[in-house]
């Protein structure tokens, strides 16, 4: 039993090599493996969640995420929603927008961006705005942040 | 009158030729790793990437010709640590034009992945499905996937043996804990080495509650010396303030005064997880009780409070043991080697050594040489061009 415990170590030892090497020089792969077979993504609380909804404007867009209040098990009371505009070249100098995030078709706020300096002001027109969570010059679009009250909730 | 048999200790080293053979492998390896092959675009990446092979090569021949681990590991992972300052500093300028980090990099995941954030990931991967750190998953400067992927398979091959040959981090603290040739603090009361189950229970369930790398954003020493948030609010102020404190005290202080790596051993979260990985992995470091004389000069010299009187009676290293070889060079009795398990312990200690090198090794090439080439890179280009990237 112990000569067969031994081998089984030096075995096991041994095979460590071509492991470690085959996890070096397939690094890309296995990151392709892990990520495509879990399924994982990065939190929608950094990156602001996927894009919804886009509205055309002239020479630029409006992209609308999808609002955010996942909790480790289920949903929280409180979240927000991320709204760009870009290109950032494209923009007027002032962005004045009404945003339905839910699209019901009912606007559930007003942002009023200036885009040269980033000062934005958000006006709740529902009760599910809350305020403006923050305003962020991004590599190529403004993003703002509406603080929002779940509705399923 | 009883007579006293003297057990002759075993030769540590192997011969030169035995020691440039067993090296060629890992020369042939670490040169594809390096430099990516014969030279061709970047000169300034080849001869980056030769020193380091070539300094990486020197010494893994030392610890094989010598049979000592310890001071030549020390002196690679001190030298990872203090490159991948550079390293990051450059590639953060490169990628983000500024090293504080603004909310704007925060929502584009322009947050480079460590380690030390994996214990406050893994419960919300499993609930939610998403990896709570503001950096990208495949692309950019030390995506998350890839560090995943280098963690995982070095934790399976090394376990605990990651937190003394491939973090990049454990270089600062151990290196300051080489600076006194004697402690000034000279114990450690034991049940601090419970602390870091503590911070890794609660960064792990604070981090599940707010969906937050609760570590990264409060208790982080070594954001001190790689990236931190623009200091914007009074709260960030206050997150500085202890990054900055906790790296004084636990990186630099400490164990200067108690030549114990301080960091690792009592405060880091990730060593009990790679002390669970032990348990598992093939490699361990165990005491022959007939040849030890329980000099205790081991328990004395461990940097990470590894070794206790009961590991002397036992002749097993405590689960924290992250096989640094500190032990096994300092015993004069040799009577401490690395160890396969399932083996007899002191037989064939050299081939185990020689097995927990090698993958050691091969990892520490492709990631730690990485580092180092790239910082060696950067003081290249900053010297013949005045930019680092």
């Amino acid at each position: 039993m112990q000569k067969l415990k031994g081998i089984l170590g030096y075995t096991w030892a041994a095979l460590l090599i071509p492991l470690v090497v085959a996890t070096l020089f397939g690094m890309g792969d296995w990151m392709e493996l892990l990520v495509s077979s879990t399924g994982l993504t990065v939190s929608p609380w950094f990156s602001g969640d996927v894009v919804a909804r886009t509205v055309a404007h002239a020479g630029y867009e409006t992209r609308i995420h999808r609002p955010v209040f996942r909790a480790l098990i289920g949903e929280r009371r409180e979240g927000f929603v991320q709204v760009d505009w870009g290109p950032l070249e494209a923009l007027p100098a002032q962005v004045d927008e009404e945003v339905d995030f839910d699209g019901d078709g009912q606007a559930d706020f007003r942002v009023v961006l200036d885009t040269a300096s980033g000062r934005a002001t958000l006006t709740p027109l529902t009760e599910y705005a809350l305020g403006l969570a923050g305003a962020y010059r991004l590599d190529d679009a403004w993003a703002v942040r509406a603080a929002l009250k779940n509705p399923r909730r | 009158m009883t007579a006293q048999t003297e057990t002759k200790p075993r030769k540590p080293g192997l011969g030169i030729l035995k020691s440039l053979l067993l090296m060629l492998p890992i020369s042939l390896l670490s040169f594809l790793f390096l430099t990516g092959g014969p030279p061709g675009g970047d000169p300034l990446r080849f001869i980056a990437g030769i020193v380091t092979w070539l300094a990486l090569n020197t010494l893994f021949f030392l610890m094989l010709y010598t049979g000592k681990t310890y001071r030549y590991r020390l002196v690679l992972f001190v030298a990872l640590a203090l490159t991948l300052i550079i390293t990051f500093a450059a590639s953060i300028l490169s990628t983000r034009g500024s090293l504080a980090l603004t909310e704007a990099d925060i929502l584009q995941g322009k947050t480079p992945f460590c380690h030390l954030v994996i214990p406050t990931i893994i419960i919300p991967a499993l609930f939610t499905r998403t990896i709570i750190f503001p950096g990208s998953l495949l692309t950019g400067f030390a995506p998350i996937a890839s560090m995943l992927v280098i963690w995982a398979g070095a934790t399976l091959a090394l376990g605990r043996g990651w937190c003394s040959w491939l973090c990049f981090y454990g270089g600062l603290d151990e290196g300051c804990s080489r600076i006194l040739k004697k402690p000034v603090i000279k114990s450690i009361d034991r049940r601090w080495t419970y602390l870091p189950w503590a911070v890794l229970l609660g960064v792990a369930l604070l981090s599940a509650a707010t969906l937050s790398p609760a570590y990264c954003e409060w208790l982080c020493p070594f954001k001190a010396v790689t990236e931190a948030a623009a200091i914007t609010s009074t709260l960030i102020l206050i997150q500085t303030v202890i990054f900055v404190t906790l790296f004084v005290g636990l990186v630099v202080v400490l164990p200067i005064l108690t030549r114990r790596r301080t960091q690792c051993a009592l405060f880091c979260p990730l060593g009990p997880l790679q002390s669970l990985a032990n348990k598992i992995n093939v490699f361990d470091v165990r005491i022959d009780p007939e040849k030890c004389s329980r000099c205790k000069l081991c328990m004395r010299s461990c940097p990470t409070l590894s070794l206790d009187e009961a590991s002397l009676e036992s002749g097993r290293t405590l689960m924290t043991c992250t096989k640094c070889g500190q032990c096994v060079d300092a015993c004069p009795r040799k009577a401490i080697s690395f160890h396969i398990k399932g083996t007899k312990v002191g037989i064939g200690a050299n081939v185990a050594r020689v097995l927990f090198l090698y993958p050691t090794f091969i990892f520490f090439s492709a990631f730690g040489g990485g580092i180092i080439a790239s910082a060696i890179l950067n003081v290249l280009k900053l010297v013949t061009t005045g930019r680092m990237y």
